[in-house]
């Protein structure tokens, strides 16, 4: 529990009138309900709550398997991976298209060619062949599953914070430092924010440090999220990400691909 | 259930208590993953290696498959005939039946008041056409012909006689027509078209084998008299004991009666013009040439 890793800062009190600042777009299904989570601000250093937001259950509570974040995280590292390790065969090496010695008579085992495999300096029978490519693709379903299952589990072990702007009031990288260390949030952040334009203090601000790191909403992956500690969202990001990832959920199979425009593609 | 259940489920629970998820911690679910047995490799992979022992098996000498030692092989026993003759070049309609007619339109995935074309019920993903392994559209089947009622403009490839009275008996109209490969993709993938900017095709009419059929009442073809089609309505709710309801009272009567051209292809585009998604237009023909062809 929140409380319990850190139990020098009490939680806030729960019965404190914070006015819920954004309600769920798309229709929550009728057996569960809403989780929320508390808005911060980066503005100043301490941390003054603005609200509450209600965050959609299907994309921020869904059941954890950690076998399909393996799974998404392992293709992740292999689908664009191509070894271009390579070994020449016998026939590549250079030489060895004649007979060292006579068959019979001189002694020595006999040989066709000084580059076979069994030769020092010989081409390798069974080794890499050129660049080879580890591309696959996991089903698209899939892949939505598994960032909504690292959002659920970041919010679950509170390492998940929402936040209403990027907007800081320095481009200090120290300000950034400063704030985490004050908020206990962790050792690593990522931030996350809808659209490409992000405010320019922030991009600064980030730019020097190699444990904080500011991404764009469609940037957002398992690995991404796993390799930090703590994610940050800002409430158009939340927007954003459940919009697009719920769309999965009821959509029909593609006709086309979905590069191609389709009226309900968000 | 009249409790809401917590979201996520105890699994969320327990993770409050356990550890950080890390790229350290990530595992695949135990018994997923069994490890392949290396040829040449270990006790269970070594020795012989999967390849039994001494013979053609071991030395990799087998013969073809399909030879039996010498005896006449069962495939070249049996006389030809031509069962499969051309199979991969011969028409294929996908079936629909009025079950999942039915289904599609109880689910709100084809919409009624709107004329039923191919284009809908691919786009309500009712039928998969591939018209590049010689699907020729969509044939109507009368399996579910007891529970269907619905009133529907319907335009089919083929329909049994089952499937026309079933539409009848409920007020829609059914109509065949046929459409050529190209036009059939069209219709089938509008979107993917329009984006390659090239002009709606006239669609072509039916070969000679399929001629019959299409000028045919019975058949409610769109090459048919609509006179002799009226007909047909009468006998065919005669031969099945209906009453044939009168459409012409009907207050969705005009949008039961739209029917294509015999050469179009889409309701509102004619062939020869050239539709721009991304900027929302539409560029007609002017030459004396082009409207002369797409005007035959």
């Amino acid at each position: 529990m929140f409380y319990d890793r850190f139990p020098e800062r009490p939680p806030p009190p729960s019965d404190s009138s914070l006015p819920v600042l954004r309600r769920c777009d798309a229709a929550v299904p009728v057996h569960l309900s809403p989780v929320q989570t508390w808005v911060e601000t980066l503005e100043r250093r301490d941390s003054k709550l603005l609200g509450l937001v209600d965050l959609h259950p299907d994309v921020f509570a869904v059941p954890t398997r950690i076998d399909i974040l393996h799974e998404v995280e392992l293709w992740q590292r292999n689908f664009k991976r191509i070894s271009h390790a390579h070994t020449k065969v016998r026939s590549e090496v250079r030489g060895g298209g004649r007979k060292p010695w006579r068959q019979k008579g001189s002694g020595k085992a006999r040989h066709g060619s000084i580059r076979s495999p069994i030769w020092r300096g010989g081409g390798v029978s069974h080794g890499p062949r050129g660049p080879t490519s580890f591309y696959y693709m996991l089903p698209m379903k899939v892949r939505v599953q598994g960032l909504k299952i690292a959002l659920s589990s970041k919010l679950a072990q509170d390492y998940l914070h929402v936040v209403d702007t990027l907007n800081i009031p320095t481009p200090d990288p120290q300000y950034l430092m400063d704030l985490i260390r004050y908020r206990h949030w962790g050792e690593s952040v990522l931030i996350v924010d809808a659209g490409e334009e992000l405010p320019e203090n922030i991009l600064q601000a980030t730019e020097s440090l190699k444990t904080v790191n500011v991404i764009p909403a469609i940037g957002l992956n398992v690995h991404s999220m796993l390799k930090h500690e703590v994610l940050v969202l800002t409430l158009e990001a939340v927007k954003f990400l459940e919009n697009k990832l719920l769309w999965h959920d009821e959509r029909f199979t593609p006709l086309y691909p979905f590069k191609l425009p389709y009226t309900d593609l968000p | 259930m009249s409790f809401t259940k917590k979201p996520g489920g105890k699994a969320l629970d327990i993770l409050q208590n356990l550890p950080r998820i890390t790229l350290a911690n990530l595992r695949p679910e135990p018994g997923t993953k069994k490890a392949e047995k290396k040829r040449g490799r270990g006790q269970h992979g070594g020795n012989r290696s999967g390849r039994g022992h001494k013979g053609e098996r071991q030395r990799g000498n087998r013969p073809r498959l399909g030879f039996e030692g010498g005896q006449t092989p069962f495939y070249l026993a049996i006389p030809k005939y031509g069962y499969n003759e051309g199979h991969s070049r011969r028409a294929q309609y996908q079936p629909l039946t009025l079950n999942r007619l039915q289904y599609l339109i109880d689910l709100g995935r084809i919409d009624p008041t709107q004329p039923i074309d191919l284009t809908q019920l691919v786009n309500g993903r009712g039928v998969t056409i591939q018209p590049q392994k010689r699907d020729y559209g969509v044939q109507l089947v009368g399996e579910g012909a007891g529970i269907f009622a619905a009133k529907v403009n319907i335009e089919v490839q083929m329909a049994s006689e089952e499937a026309i009275a079933a539409i009848e008996r409920n007020g829609g109209i059914v109509t065949t027509g046929f459409y050529d490969p190209r036009s059939l993709a069209v219709l089938c993938k509008p979107v993917p078209f329009f984006l390659s900017g090239q002009p709606i095709p006239k669609r072509m009419l039916p070969g000679e084998d399929m001629v019959p059929y299409y000028t045919d009442a019975a058949n409610r073809g769109y090459l048919a008299d609509p006179e002799k089609i009226q007909k047909a309505r009468i006998a065919l709710a005669q031969k099945y004991g209906y009453v044939l309801p009168d459409i012409s009272k009907d207050e969705l009567f005009h949008m039961l009666f739209m029917r294509k051209d015999p050469r179009q292809i889409f309701f509102g585009l004619s062939p020869g013009w050239v539709v721009n998604m991304t900027e929302k237009k539409i560029l007609k023909p002017t030459d004396d040439k082009l409207l002369q062809y797409y005007n035959s």
